[in-house]
């Protein structure tokens, strides 16, 4: 049976019978959903909501201030043990929604011998999560509203934070951009206020902050002492 | 396999070393008072704790 692209099975994301595998296809960015905030209680593998009928998922169990409340998904334990902070039991962390991903399951029925009868492919949607202690995204707020701050002395906010510096090149880049091919100063004022705050809500999300990519100046210096290759009887004349 | 840590009771809050003077406080204060009115204010009080947090570093 065909399934839905949004259909869940087994909870947070789907999973198939037989011999699940995902591929990743494409992230879709969200807004994000709501931070959560609590006290990490406990977190581990499990069949999603403990039913035996229920596929392989994670869980991450918190004490909110409105009570216990559990998490789902499988991208749990990667957030958990591949974020920033990495928090461990007892630190008071946030989780948030941070995206879907669309995955591809490859179902394969299988005969006893184990050979593949038939293999059935679909797409399902899987969350994508941030989970880092709760210092991580005051931090990133404060970054947000640095970043935010039209009036900000651009160097000396680099020099105090400078994760920042990629997202002010980023803008810089984004004002040349507009200066060159937005001729209307309204619609270019429009442009740079929505690229500032996209840029700014993603890093108060918590979302990674994108990395600065210098030009290698040795190998650019490399490459233009490259010797011309030899001439080609393909090539053209002129 | 999960990863877990059962909450301290109190008699374990208040022998921790770690544990902050004004948890030790609430803790035998809360002890003087019915377990009722004393849960329910920790709640609200939790509630308001957030709320502040989440007001002080703009967490949303």
């Amino acid at each position: 049976m065909n399934k839905r692209p949004d259909e869940r099975v087994g909870g947070i994301e789907s999973t198939a019978t037989g011999s699940p595998r995902f591929a990743t296809r494409a992230l879709k960015p969200t807004r994000g959903g709501a931070l959560v905030i609590g006290r990490l209680a406990e977190h581990g593998r499990a069949n999603y909501q403990y039913r035996a009928d229920e596929n392989a998922s994670y869980y991450v169990k918190l004490l909110t201030s409105r009570g216990a409340k559990t998490l789902w998904g499988k991208d749990l334990e990667r957030a958990l043990t591949s974020g920033e902070t990495r928090p461990k039991v007892g630190d008071l962390i946030g989780a948030r929604r941070a995206g879907r991903e669309t995955v591809t399951v490859t179902a394969r029925r299988r005969v006893a011998d184990g050979r593949i009868m038939t293999e059935e492919a679909h797409y399902a949607h899987r969350t994508r999560w941030i989970v880092e202690k709760v210092q991580f995204f005051a931090e990133r707020a404060r970054l947000a509203r640095r970043l935010r701050d039209e009036q900000a002395d651009v160097r000396e906010t680099v020099r105090a934070h400078p994760e920042l510096k990629s997202s002010f090149l980023s803008v810089r880049a984004a004002q040349d951009f507009a200066a060159r091919r937005i001729a209307d100063p309204k619609d270019r004022e429009r442009f740079l206020s929505l690229m500032r705050e996209a840029m700014a809500a993603s890093i108060h999300r918590g979302e990674p902050l994108p990395e600065v990519r210098l030009r290698d100046p040795l190998r650019t210096q490399e490459a233009s002492k490259e010797k011309p290759r030899p001439p080609r009887p393909d090539d053209p004349t002129r | 396999m999960s990863v877990t840590s059962p909450l301290p009771n109190s008699h374990e809050i208040l022998a921790d070393a770690q544990a902050s003077e004004w948890l030790k406080w609430a803790l035998k204060s809360a002890a003087e008072r019915d377990p009722i009115d004393a849960l329910n204010d920790a709640l609200v009080l939790a509630a308001t704790l957030e709320e502040r947090l989440r007001r002080e570093f703009d967490l949303r």
